[in-house]
């Protein structure tokens, strides 16, 4: 049915198309018109179909309140006596079996007997509102059109019109995300405010003790819960300097490379490459984190460890576990390399923004490529490349899969990079994974974490943006 | 063959005279010109025979050969694409930096081949200055961007020594008085016409032989460019230029001879006055009297 509806509002959208063309050809009698045949037929086809979808949105969005208004309205007083989740659960079983299914629970007595009587009223209770709602959308297109067939004429502004609302409806694409960030702070705000209710901000920014389980019973100990992120902040920040120790250099020095130093050919296949490895997936990084970079790095630790201990073996003929596959160092170092393309990029950008008359003042100075990149190319690309690190940090401070791969869970104070420990993304991902209770603080904690996260982002992003920014407009 | 290009660089005493048997052989090498409108020109500094230029597929020079007097202005006049700028960049090798440029033929500076394998185009380019069409002052001090040249080639053993450097090219420059109380503020502060003096004065710093100019008042107003103009002519006593320009009437005040270039080839070649009152070429007249170009 819908589908029949849809190749009905095509089709009249169509001959609404034609129609308005030929409409405003024999009306213009020899006058020049203001618009074109087809701005006129466009013109036709958003009167026809704006009302429609119009009245077809409003239909989706109250159908199911109303249905749900005239099913309880008529319903019989023992389904009224049912608590609120029951009587759902029956409503949706009444609506399975009017359709000619299934229920999926099993009803006792009297419910059981009620099913078919209201599976029909809801069958057609719903069917009612679905033709409802196609018919009054068809009748607004006809409406529509009619008022376009009285409209068109040689002095309409058809073209005008058009134009209108492309923007309208290009603003409204432009708008979607802007509003969708705006609802993500909304919720992120109000459920941190409910965490901060129960757990004080100074605890939760300044505190040391990281250890979020929370008794559920009364006579479960040792579970009081501890909510300072400290650890978490600091395990984070840890692995975001050993990623940025990896990615700065090894990206910047890679960008000098391409932006001076390479041919034509071959910064035509090294660029394409460098930008693949911008999109591989970061699960695929964690793997190779937890699974080759962590084993490998574990086995040269506890080889030189062993060694300075005196001997490869415990006990038990083992190596000696002084150091374990999830450390800071597995996952800073696997982000750094996730990084070294984006910083590259951006930096090699930048570079290339950098004039060509100032690398030719420094090579008929008789500078040579490395002292004209050490003296003047870097000193005038420097704060775009600062604004292209600051963007990079505030993607290491946000990366999530690796550090759940390869960090650990380890809520732990330490700078050492052969630790465990975990970071700030770790640990929402371990609070809200699985089933949860939404009004324990353990959950809510990760609002806190995630408002945390996304302010530390934001500003380190909007710092990096003006940078950039002031350093673009300083060679046009 | 003179091995020059190839020696360590000249030291300058504190008034940017250079000093030492480097310097003294500079001054000493170079063939006289027999012809007698020359009398008040230096003998030939650089002479360009059959040079050809290619970037790519496409061939900007097609076998140009010019003598380039020392102490004097030679300009580069010519309608635009017509590679008077491709062949001033051949005489500081700076086609070597454009990706797909070749160069044939043979330049010589002091009876030496600059192409030659031996000759080190870095070294090269600090005896040959070189200023651009818009000035492009690095982005540091007024002070760093002279001090460039000097520190990258090692020309002060001190920081007085280089203070001193940097004062006499500036004034030299025309600049100095201007700057004096702001040496440390930003190069790229300046107005254009006081960045192209600046560019100047960088490029004098290293006391080079020898100073191209690519239309170095193409993007500054009158006034500015007067100033310039006054500048080169105080330049010329001391140094080798040759100036590529769009404005005939600048060619005729500052330059004492004048290559006309047309479609990557030297149409003719001669002093500016003769240039000017009485072409011998038809297409020489046509273009300076505007009919093209």
């Amino acid at each position: 049915m819908t589908w029949i509806f849809l190749i009905f509002m095509a089709v009249f959208a169509v001959l609404s198309y034609l129609g308005g063309r030929r409409l405003a050809v024999r009306r213009s009698h020899g006058v020049k018109p203001h618009s074109r045949p087809g701005q006129h037929g466009l013109y036709a086809v958003i009167g026809v179909l704006a009302p429609a979808m119009a009245i077809l949105i409003l239909a989706s969005v109250f159908s199911a309140p109303i249905e749900r208004h005239l099913m309880a309205a008529g319903s019989p007083e023992v389904v009224e006596q049912l608590e609120p989740f029951r009587r759902q659960a029956f409503m949706a079983d009444a609506r399975r079996v009017g359709d000619g299914g299934q229920a999926l629970q099993i009803w006792a007595a009297p419910y059981a007997e009620l099913l078919p009587t209201e599976g029909r009223r809801a069958h057609n209770i719903h069917a009612l509102l679905q033709w409802g709602g196609l018919t009054a959308s068809v009748i607004a297109a006809i409406l529509g059109g009619l008022f376009v067939f009285l409209r068109i004429r040689p002095d309409l502004r058809a073209r005008n019109a058009v134009e209108a609302w492309v923007v309208g409806i290009l603003f409204a694409c432009a708008t979607v995300a802007v509003l969708t960030t705006v609802g993500i702070i909304f919720s992120l705000v109000y459920d941190s405010l409910r965490f901060f209710g129960m757990v004080s901000p100074l605890e939760f920014l300044f505190g040391t003790q990281w250890s979020p389980q929370i008794a559920i019973r009364a006579d479960q100990v040792g579970s009081s819960g501890a909510f300072g992120a400290v650890p978490l902040f600091a395990g984070t920040f840890l692995i975001m300097l050993i990623a940025m120790a990896v990615a700065a250099p090894v990206g910047l020095f890679s960008a000098i490379y391409l932006s001076e130093y390479a041919s034509k050919t071959t910064r035509a296949v090294v660029k394409p490459l460098l930008e693949v490895l911008a999109g591989v997936p970061t699960v695929v990084y964690g793997f190779f984190a937890a699974l080759t970079v962590g084993p490998a790095l574990r086995v040269f630790f506890n080889t030189i460890g062993s060694w300075l201990v005196g001997g490869p073996l415990d006990g038990l003929g083992q190596y000696l576990m002084l150091v374990q596959n999830q450390m800071a160092l597995v996952a800073g170092c696997v982000m750094g390399i996730m990084l070294i393309p984006f910083v590259s990029s951006l930096s090699d950008d930048i570079m290339n923004a950098v004039p060509q008359s100032l690398r030719d003042g420094s090579y008929a100075m008789g500078a040579t490529k490395s002292e004209t990149v050490k003296k003047v190319l870097l000193p005038a690309a420097l704060p775009g490349i600062a604004g292209a690190l600051l963007l990079a940090v505030s993607r290491a401070i946000g990366e999530t899969m690796i550090v759940t791969m390869a960090a650990g869970l380890a809520a732990k104070l330490t700078l050492n990079p052969l630790e465990t420990v975990t970071t700030v993304t770790v640990q929402i991902v371990t609070l809200l994974t699985g089933d949860q209770e939404f009004n324990s603080p353990k959950t809510l904690a990760a609002f806190g974490l995630g408002l945390t996260l996304f302010v530390v982002t934001l500003i380190l992003n909007i710092v990096a943006m003006r940078i950039v920014a002031t350093y673009r407009e300083q060679y046009d | 063959m003179n091995t020059k290009l190839i020696r360590t660089p000249i030291a300058y005493g504190p008034e940017g005279q250079p000093t030492g048997a480097g310097a003294e052989h500079s001054r000493s090498v170079a063939p006289t010109v027999g012809d007698s409108a020359r009398a008040g020109l230096g003998p030939i500094k650089i002479s360009a025979k059959n040079i050809k230029v290619f970037y790519g597929e496409k061939q900007a020079l097609h076998g140009v050969s010019l003598d380039i007097p020392d102490k004097a202005v030679t300009a580069l006049i010519g309608p635009s694409g017509c590679g008077k700028s491709t062949f001033l960049r051949t005489l500081n090798r700076m086609n070597d930096t454009v990706p797909g440029a070749r160069v044939e033929g043979r330049i010589e500076m002091d009876g030496e081949d600059i192409n030659d394998k031996k000759v080190d185009p870095v070294l090269l380019r600090a005896q040959v200055g070189m200023v651009f069409q818009k000035p492009n002052p690095f982005p540091k001090s007024i002070f760093e961007n002279v001090a460039y040249g000097p520190k990258i080639h090692g020309l002060a053993s001190s920081k007085s020594e280089l203070e001193d450097i940097v004062q006499s090219a500036l004034k030299r420059a025309g600049l100095w008085d201007e700057v004096a109380d702001r040496l440390h503020a930003p190069g790229t502060g300046l107005s254009g016409g006081q960045q192209q003096r600046l560019v100047i004065a960088r490029a004098i710093a290293v006391e080079p032989e020898v100073i191209l100019m690519d239309e170095p008042c193409s993007a500054l107003d009158p006034i500015a460019t007067a100033k310039i103009e006054e500048l080169i002519d105080e330049l010329r006593e001391r140094y080798c230029i040759v100036i590529v320009t769009h404005s005939m009437a600048q060619a005729a005040r500052v330059s004492q001879r004048t290559a006309f270039f047309h479609m990557g080839n030297i149409v003719e070649t001669g002093d500016t006055e003769d240039i000017f009152t009485n072409p011998r070429e038809r297409r020489t007249l046509d273009y300076i009297t505007g009919r093209f170009g």
